[in-house]
């Protein structure tokens, strides 16, 4: 048969998914025009680079929770996780450890949040939603234990770099959310890996009999979720100059907006990293245009929830349009 | 024949197109009161288009409807029930957590005056005198999920005639049931016959359409080919209707020389097999046969490491082997077809390419990365060897046919170089054209020196394909044929034991 003989469905199919991305790419353009006209100071190299370095420490989070979601699994516990790196490290370079110590140290935190969660899920068997859930408010708890609710100071050279530091004149953070892009864009669109993951997402039961180990990957994806968000963490004290109980609160809804707001499917197999991409780049800009507008950050908030409800309200009439 | 008198409903040259498709072209069937008509056809021969213009669920293009004379036009379902009619589908739409009486008065609960509250003992009197009049002893405060799929299926037929329902269409209603169980739905049948409820009767099943239906309207393509009294008729002369072919072209059978032993199971236990011994030898198809719930799929689950093997060993080519997850099974060169193919045999949002090559992801080039070349190779010599009808091999399984599907499953493990197929329910709903093809497919294999076992509840696809029959009874093997000394009756007495 002929490559070119596509029928109509998968034509669908395609189209589906382009004009999604074409809807985000317009919203964000939308945006961005909207926000350079009624701002003077939107368009300046300072705040477009400042944004990037501020949506870089959860865009990385982002990219790697997309995984967890196209699995079909969900990992809640990533701002609780940030909220307890932060404060680790912070207590590590207060009390005089090597900053390349500290960071390997606060990855392999996360690295033993994320085997915990992958433990609960993949071993136990249960839910995710509410074993992440439920680490979460675990693991923000010991935060505010380990700091008795207070901020801790967290400068030291080589954590200051992570954050702040630049090579070639481009912050360190944006250069991190390149390359941690980059890698999970190859991961799922053209690794064995990503396959198994979009295989799994789509329909656990038929891939297990296909031989393929679903606990396994799924047990990587959180691992890796948990390693992403403690290195999210990281730059977030970096960038902040302080651990603190409270960095990373609330930012899990962020982070998952963000995908969703990509096109990732709850529940699986469906979605993509560059949606993921386009996602943080809304939520940041929103976020730094309204700002940047002098909105009141209560209507910020408001704006965010009516961007994400509308885009993926068009995503599902388009979707029932396509199958009538 | 024409005793209009007796007619109740009248289609007449109903056409219906989708774009692209004609899927209803000038269709009349005619309905007589007290009659079992059967609708026979392929897949895509339109008959579900047709119950669904009839229930209401499409609007037709052209054609007129007249129940009881009167000319009706169906704008949705619930305008179809006013008339009388009830549709009994495949996948039963029962609420599991509910009684059998809330489930039978669904929707319109009896009510006792002054204040509206629910008659529970009058609707509970009505349901034990529907039930009884179906002849069947439910309990009608069974609570549904406590029932077997055939006390199911009675209760869906009970809330379907409860509602004064007089057309009654049942879209292959003996799809999930044992041979016993359609005995009884055949009895309920007859019942509802003599009380003068019409049914429209929808089957892949010559043997039930002959066992069941006072006439039957044949469709191919769209199209109806035409309407024989049953007993005018014979298979023959049906499967010619329906598919312009011979019966004995159905099941064709190869002799292939039987070889050495390549699978030998010995004293198998797990849950739902109490102690199974067996040898499967090269270029045999072996049948095993058995009811629901005679344990036919947990000892093919357990031989795919899908479920634990308490005690027993199992030897391929004579080495013993361990099985305690799919991926043993795979590197031991086994496959599975299972008998869902939706639910446990296809990732059915992704391609034709990406469900082939499922099974081994891990050859798709050396490393980390899948080599889409090498991936493009592979499932492009298997679409052309099965002859998949597909437009491109990235085509999502989910829009081909049945039979593709199912070729796409066994296309994954003849990639995975498995010699040993598990296939089970290898031809259910599948049209007939296509089970030729898997028929031949399952012989060519073991030419190439491969062992089937095939499980199958389609007793003239078991006697005619199986070189030797096993027949499951509560966990054991309770009878062993070989082809040509098994009979429909053997097979059954056996799997009742």
């Amino acid at each position: 048969m002929a490559e070119n003989q596509e029928t109509p469905v998968r034509k669908k199919e395609k189209k589906f998914f382009l004009s999604n991305t074409i809807t985000l790419f317009i919203v964000l353009i939308v945006m961005l025009v909207f926000f350079s006209l009624t701002s003077e100071s939107f368009l300046s190299t300072y705040n477009l680079v400042s944004m990037l370095s501020n949506l870089s420490f959860y865009g990385i989070v982002a990219a790697v929770l997309t995984m967890v979601l196209i699995s079909g699994e969900i990992d809640f516990s990533i701002g609780g996780n940030i909220g307890l790196t932060s404060i680790i490290a912070a207590i590590l370079i207060e009390s005089g450890v090597n900053g390349w110590l500290v960071i390997l140290l606060c990855l392999l935190l996360g690295a033993a949040i994320g085997i915990f969660n992958g433990f609960l899920v993949t071993v136990i068997g249960v839910n995710s939603i509410i074993a992440t859930v439920g680490t979460m408010s675990v693991w923000r708890g010991l935060a505010y234990t380990f700091s008795d609710g207070q901020s801790i100071m967290a400068m030291t050279p080589v954590i200051d770099f992570l954050g702040r530091g630049k090579v070639l004149n481009i912050p360190f953070p944006i250069i991190l959310f390149i390359i941690i892009f980059a890698v999970c864009y190859v991961v799922m669109n053209h690794s064995k890996w990503g396959r198994k993951i979009y295989a799994i997402g789509v329909n656990p039961m038929a891939s297990f009999l296909s031989g393929i180990n679903v606990k396994q990957v799924k047990f990587l994806t959180f691992l890796f979720s948990g390693i992403a968000a403690a290195l999210g963490g990281l730059i977030l004290a970096s960038l902040s100059g302080v651990g603190m109980p409270q960095h990373g609160e609330g930012l899990e809804l962020t982070i998952i907006s963000a995908i969703l707001l990509g096109g990732t499917a709850l529940g699986g197999g469906r979605g993509q990293i560059l949606g993921t991409l386009v996602g943080v780049l809304i939520i940041s800009v929103l976020y730094n245009g309204l700002t940047m507008l002098n909105v009141y950050y209560y209507y910020v908030q408001i704006a965010q929830g009516v961007v994400l409800v509308a885009v993926v309200a068009t995503y599902e009439v388009r979707q029932k349009r396509l199958q009538e | 024949m024409a005793d209009n008198n007796n007619v109740i409903l009248k289609m007449e040259n109903i056409t219906k197109t989708f774009p692209g498709v004609v899927a209803l072209n000038n269709v009349s069937i005619d309905l007589k009161k007290g009659e079992v008509l059967g609708i026979l056809g392929e897949n895509g021969a339109g008959k579900s288009t047709l119950i669904k213009v009839l229930a209401g669920n499409y609007i037709k293009d052209s054609g007129k409807i007249t129940i009881d004379g009167n000319e009706t036009e169906f704008k949705n379902p619930g305008e179809a029930m006013e008339s009388g009619i009830r549709v009994i589908y495949q996948e039963l739409n029962t609420l599991e957590n509910l009684s059998v009486t809330e489930n039978i008065f669904l929707g319109e609960q009896e009510t006792k005056t002054p204040l509206n509250i629910i008659d529970w003992k009058k609707m509970e009197k009505e349901s034990r005198k529907i039930l009884k009049q179906l002849n069947i002893d439910i309990n009608p405060n069974t609570i549904m999920e406590d029932l077997s799929v055939s006390e199911k299926q009675v209760v869906e037929i009970a809330k379907a005639i409860s509602k004064k329902g007089k057309i009654l269409i049942m879209d292959e209603p003996t799809a999930a049931l044992s041979e016993e169980d359609k005995d009884s739905l055949f009895e309920i049948i007859k019942t509802l016959k003599e009380a003068g409820v019409s049914i429209i009767y929808i089957s892949h099943r010559l043997k039930e359409i002959f066992e069941i239906t006072d006439r039957v309207t044949v469709l191919r393509d769209g199209k109806k080919i035409g309407t024989v009294g049953t007993s005018e008729t014979d298979s023959n002369q049906l499967v010619t209707m329906m598919v312009g072919r011979d019966i004995q072209e159905m099941y064709p059978k190869r002799e292939v020389p039987i070889g050495e032993v390549i699978m030998s199971v010995k004293n198998l236990v797990a849950e739902g097999i109490e102690d199974v011994s067996f040898e499967l030898r090269k270029g045999e198809i072996l049948g095993i046969f058995g009811l629901l719930g005679s344990g036919k799929t947990s000892l093919v689950k357990s031989l795919f490491g899908a479920n634990p093997i308490k005690s027993g060993k199992i030897y391929v080519y004579g080495k013993k082997i361990t099985i305690k997850k799919p991926w043993q099974a795979r590197d031991n060169k086994i496959g599975l077809v299972p008998v869902d193919r939706k639910l446990d045999g296809l990732a059915l949002m992704l391609g034709v390419k990406e469900n082939i090559t499922l099974a081994n992801i891990q050859q798709l080039g050396k490393g980390f990365l899948i080599k889409k070349a090498v991936e493009r190779e592979k499932a492009q010599r298997w679409i052309d060897n099965l002859d998949i009808n597909t437009p491109s091999m990235n085509q999502e399984v989910n829009s081909l046919s049945g039979g593709n599907q199912q070729k796409v499953v066994l296309a994954r493990w003849l990639e995975s170089g498995s010699n040993i197929i598990i296939l089970n329910e290898p031809t259910r709903g599948i049209d007939v054209g296509t089970k030729v093809e898997i028929y031949k497919l399952m012989q060519n294999l073991c030419e190439q020196g491969a062992g089937i076992i095939m499980i199958s509840s389609e007793l003239p696809e078991i006697l005619s394909i199986a070189d030797r029959i096993l027949v499951i009874s509560k966990g054991r093997i309770t009878g062993e044929f070989k082809r040509g000394k098994a009979s429909e009756e053997k097979l059954m007495q056996t799997a009742c034991i």
